[in-house]
């Protein structure tokens, strides 16, 4: 016990020459009153408490601290997405990083405007922070396959593998790089809707309750990860599922397939089931069907966002690493055109990923409405009420 | 300063201890073990408060023999005013929703014969 007293002695001491001049003083406060507490767990759980408080204290500017780690992080993401020279369509893809990076930063703060500050759920502070982190993380990943996927490879040998119909647009060795500023519009478009609507449902405006956005981030997270097990590298049929046996009938697939369109209506449903106003009261039906449409939206909506996240993350990652290509090969011998077929064939299948970034919400959004419609709400029971006796008072 | 509708229940439970007595100065663990806070939500409470202007803090002048000098803490004038203010907001609506159901069970009364 004295020897963790003398630990927390330490920690504290340390941590006070974090803090600014006018905090030391708290410092001093909550060891010198660890002296009246009773000797034992008492007093170390005291030092203990006290210990937190300086770390909270030290690290305080939590705002700034936020904006500095997202700042690093944008400007991580940046510089692994900003085009190379020798890659087509520089400027737009340059638009592309600069815009991503600037909604990041200026859509909160317009919804903190709009839609006033966010939900203090943790549901939504999850849902908040990993949508930023993979809208973030998707910037550069998605970059990195793009210009691989449109790279003319110098060998003809490759050239037949990757251009085998109307051949390749740019000189070889060179990548017509990201799409043109045709195809820029809806991404950034696409961008907006989802920081958008996220914003919006973990708001305190939206109304949407802490159990309706558990209820959606919870439905999300796990058909994201099942559908990440299904599908790492793409929906290609050469590059995916490298652990799952090959069939169609997989348990997996069919797990994914069940939580596409079943996930959404029964969150939907047990959202609009259990939706209840802060204080417990039950509300209206229509608030009810609202909440079930939101959890559904949400559940398919984030699992979209996670999944294309990690799957571009992970292709990406495979086509800079020539250990991850080899790991989810293991036992196999490829050859050099064997492995570049693997690679072409993942980078054209995490086109995919965009298809499931436009069309998962929007089953979402017809599921879960289905769900809302045939969940019986049916009107709230009135509270029993228990006749006083009858008093001369009143009478 | 007109009372934070902001303050949480901990808050609110400091505030009642140091406004027991709010001309005493009184000690951090006594605060502990009036409101059965740990020092881990204690002591950001005090910092808040202090920080807000509603509490002041001091040092002992003459400390035990044997024992650190103790940090003192009571509401200041702002403190006690905004205190008593949301003590009294905080035990408003119980008060209503009392009188709200006295009068639909009365009312019940008079229907059911």
């Amino acid at each position: 016990m004295n020897r963790l007293n003398r630990v927390a002695v330490a920690v504290a001491r340390a941590l006070a020459w974090l803090l600014p001049a006018g905090r030391r003083d708290w410092v001093a406060a909550v060891w010198a009153e660890s002296q009246e507490v009773p000797p034992g767990l008492a007093r170390l759980a005291w030092r203990a408490g006290g210990a937190w408080v300086l770390a909270r204290e030290a690290l305080m500017p939590r705002r700034l601290g936020r904006g500095a780690v997202f700042a690093a992080a944008a400007g991580a993401a940046a510089w692994a997405a900003w085009p190379q020279p020798t890659v087509g369509h520089a400027a737009v893809s340059q638009f592309h990083v600069i815009a991503t990076v600037l909604l990041l930063a200026g859509l909160p703060l317009l919804a903190r405007r709009f839609f006033g500050p966010a939900t203090p759920s943790r549901a939504g502070r999850f849902l908040r922070v990993f949508s930023c982190a993979a809208i973030l993380a998707l910037m550069p990943a998605f970059a990195i396959v793009e210009a691989f996927a449109e790279l003319t490879p110098k060998q003809p040998a490759y050239q037949r593998i990757a251009c085998p119909f109307q051949g390749c647009g740019a000189v070889p060795g060179n990548s017509t790089g990201g799409p043109p500023w045709a195809g820029e519009i809806p991404l950034i478009l696409m961008t907006i809707a989802y920081l958008g609507v996220i914003l919006f449902l973990t708001s305190q405006r939206s109304q949407v309750t802490r159990g309706t956005l558990a209820i959606g981030a919870g439905t999300g997270l796990l058909f994201s990860v099942v559908m990440y097990a299904v599908a790492p590298l793409g929906l290609t049929n050469d590059a995916t599922d490298p652990w799952l046996p090959g069939s169609k009938a997989d348990p997996l697939v069919a797990l994914a397939w069940i939580l596409l369109f079943g996930g959404p209506a029964a969150a939907a449903a047990l959202a609009a089931r259990r939706g209840r106003a802060p204080g417990g009261a039950a509300l209206p039906r229509n608030v009810r069907m609202g909440q079930g449409i939101a959890a559904g939206v949400l559940a398919n909506g984030t699992a979209a966002l996670f999944v294309s996240a990690l799957g571009t993350g992970t292709t990406a990652l495979m086509l800079r690493s020539a250990w991850l290509l080899r790991w989810l090969n293991h036992g196999q011998h490829l050859t050099a055109i064997a492995a570049y077929r693997y690679e072409n064939n993942a980078g054209g299948g995490a086109a995919a990923y965009l298809f499931m970034l436009i069309w998962f919400p929007v089953i979402g959004l017809f599921m879960s409405a289905l769900g809302a419609a045939c969940t019986p709400l049916g009107r709230p029971a009135p509270r029993e009420l228990t006749p006083v006796p009858a008093t001369p008072g009143n009478q | 300063m007109t009372p934070s509708p902001g303050f949480s229940a901990q808050t609110l439970s400091v505030l009642a201890a140091l406004c027991d007595q709010p001309s005493q100065w009184q000690h951090g663990y006594a605060l502990a073990k009036q409101t059965g806070l740990k020092s881990g939500t204690l002591y950001p409470i005090l910092i808040r408060l202090a920080d807000r202007g509603l509490v002041e803090a001091c040092w002992e002048d003459e400390p035990q023999p044997g024992r650190p000098r103790r940090h003192l803490y009571r509401l200041t004038a702002a403190g006690l005013a905004s205190a008593t203010g949301a003590l009294a907001s905080a035990a408003r609506p119980k008060a209503t929703k009392a009188a709200r159901t006295r009068a639909v069970r009365g009312a019940v009364a008079r229907a059911v014969p």
